[in-house]
Formats: structure tokens, sequence, C-alpha cells
């Protein structure tokens, strides 16, 4: 259900985000409160990456189950916004989301990712790479949050 | 845009995994006493340090190959002081197109306060005249945000080029500084 809900980003259809294993592509991004953050200044430590938009239903839900999940288990989430710097902020402070919102209004890192359904979400390892994907559908907190746990205990 | 496919450094992963491989067969002790240890230990990080000089090496031929010297220009960043000026990001255009755009980090803003040099940009230019441009986005004197150019007219010739953007601060006006030097 969630699946054919789910938007699409106007990308093309070929693209496919970062297979598992894979590193994921580093990148540098304003953040809602101004400051930049880079992806790799998170190494050593496993990442949840998870891209969204205002318009796109689930990514609303999705986004806040993540940020709830990271500030429950202390693990770094980042949220990249498709949207505008105006916009992710007004929805940000609407879920009252803690964890960092960086704003990709360029889509110049989507277009990295190959971002092709919204939310799409990355379970990164300390090393950067892919260990799990959702894309299209909100993550499945229940498959994630244990694959999370054991990455943060190795 | 999707990282070049660069056979160098695969080759330098593949020595790197394979010396590390053979190493505790070459060097496995024939006796459990510390001596024996404590030369596997000296064989070990030997072999680390050639390691490390050889991926060195192949990093230093893979420069180069893509960037021999004869066209080679490199833009370097460094921050002198810059307390009127509070880094936020640089475009660097050649010739009117732009060939790099870095967001700073609070880290990589500290490392620069701390002498750090960043290479902005490394790449060709044939013999000739050229125009690097430089845009500077941040904090300015009075937490304002702040954005200003600077033009520098090259003037390549065979060797290769190196050019330095200097951010540093001017006392006198209470203003930053964007200085832009040349190194042969």
């Amino acid at each position: 259900m969630a699946a054919a809900i789910a938007a699409t980003v106007g990308m093309p259809a070929f693209a496919a985000p970062p297979a598992l294993d894979s590193l994921a592509p580093d990148f540098a991004l304003k953040g809602i409160d101004g400051r930049n953050v880079r992806l790799s200044e998170f190494r050593g430590e496993p990442v949840v990456l998870h891209f969204w938009a205002s318009w796109c239903g689930p990514c609303r839900e999705s986004v806040a189950a993540l940020d709830a999940l990271g500030q429950s288990s202390g693990a770094s989430v980042l949220g990249v916004n498709l949207d505008g710097a105006d916009r992710a902020a007004a929805v940000a402070a609407s879920l009252r989301l803690k964890a960092p919102t960086l704003v990709d209004a360029q889509q110049s890192v989507a277009r990295t990712y190959d971002v092709e359904k919204l939310p799409l979400t990355l379970l990164l390892d300390a090393e950067g790479h892919v260990r799990a994907s959702w894309s299209g559908v909100a993550a499945d907190l229940s498959e994630l949050t244990p694959q999370l746990d054991r990455l943060r205990q190795d | 845009m999707k990282p070049k496919s660069n056979p160098m450094p695969r080759l330098a992963r593949l020595i790197t995994v394979l010396a590390l491989l053979a190493a505790p067969l070459a060097a496995l002790p024939s006796e459990g006493d510390a001596t024996s240890l404590k030369t596997v230990d000296q064989d070990v990080q030997a072999l680390k340090k050639q390691l490390i000089d050889l991926n060195r090496d192949l990093f230093k031929l893979e420069e180069e190959l893509l960037y021999p010297a004869s066209t080679q220009v490199a833009v370097f960043l460094s921050v002198d002081v810059g307390t009127f000026f509070a880094l936020d990001s640089v475009t660097l255009k050649v010739d009117d197109k732009e060939v790099a755009n870095y967001l700073y980090t609070e880290r990589e803003v500290q490392a620069l306060h701390r002498g750090g040099v960043q290479k902005l940009y490394l790449g060709n230019l044939k013999a000739g005249s050229h125009e690097i441009v430089a845009f500077f986005t941040g904090k300015g004197p009075h937490d304002r945000d702040y954005r200003r150019g600077t033009t520098l007219k090259l003037d390549k010739t065979v060797g290769a080029k190196y050019v330095e953007l200097r951010i540093s601060d001017r006392e006198a006006s209470l203003q930053p500084e964007f200085v832009v030097r040349q190194w042969e």
C-alpha cells in the first residue's frame, strides 16, 4: 500500500539507489540551522540517511519515526530534504525534528544517490557502506532497529 | 556525478590486500616465545611501512599520469588568522567554467585555522593565458553575510602552476582580505 502511494521524484526511471555493500557517496549540505554537514565526518559510527520531501505523505511519517529512533537510541540520523530551506525548516519545526535536516534544494545529492522514489532510507555502517535500504516506502523499523543495534555493537 | 573508475587505486588496494594476506604466512613464529613475537611484530611494522610507501608512490604515479607537470594547475586554500571572516563555501571558476564548489564544515574550518592547507582543485590547462575566479561566501564582520570574489590572470607556461588562495585579516580596516598568490 505504502509503495503504491509513494511519491516519485522527477528523476529518470533507470536510476537506482546505491547497491548494498557499496560505499555511499560523500556529500556536504547545509542544514536548516545554517551549519554545513559532511557525510564522511560521521565515519566511525553507523548512520541512517533519509531522503524526504514535504509533499510526500509517507515521508512525513517516516522522518518523524526515524527522528524518534535517533533520539531514543542515540544513533546518527541525517535527513536530506528536497524542498527548500524555508519549507524544510517549517516542516521540521512542525514535526519537532531533533536530527539534522539538510537541504538539497538543487537535488544534486539526490541525483548522486539516484533517488528514484521517496522516501529513501539508507542504513550505513561505520565505514559508510550501505547495509540496508528502503525505497518508496517508509523504513521498516522492526528490520532497521536490530540491524542498527548490531552495527553499533561492531 | 558518479566517481570515475580508475584502475590505479584498485591496483594499490589489490597489492595491499595480497601483501596483508601473505604477511601472516611469511612471518609465522616458529616458537611461541616473546622474541619470536617481537620479530613478527617488527616484520609486520616493516611491511606496513613498505605498503604505505608503495601506496604513496602509486598515488604520485597516478597524479603524474593524470596531471602531467606540463599542464598541471593546482589551487590551494589556506586561512591566516581569519577572525573577520567565517568561511562557508568557495566556488572556483577556471576560464568561466565552474570547476569546484566546496562547502566547509566546522571541523574543516577549524583545520584550516590550525594551519591546514586544502587542495581545492587539481586539473590541466594548456599553455597560455587563463582566468581563475574564486568566490568566497561566509559571515563577515558583525556576523553579516559576506560574499567576495577575487580574480587571477594566470599565464600558464610549460611547468606546473600552483595557486594559493589565502584568507587573511586586514587589521587596519577590520575586514577580511582575500589574497591570490602564484607559485611555480
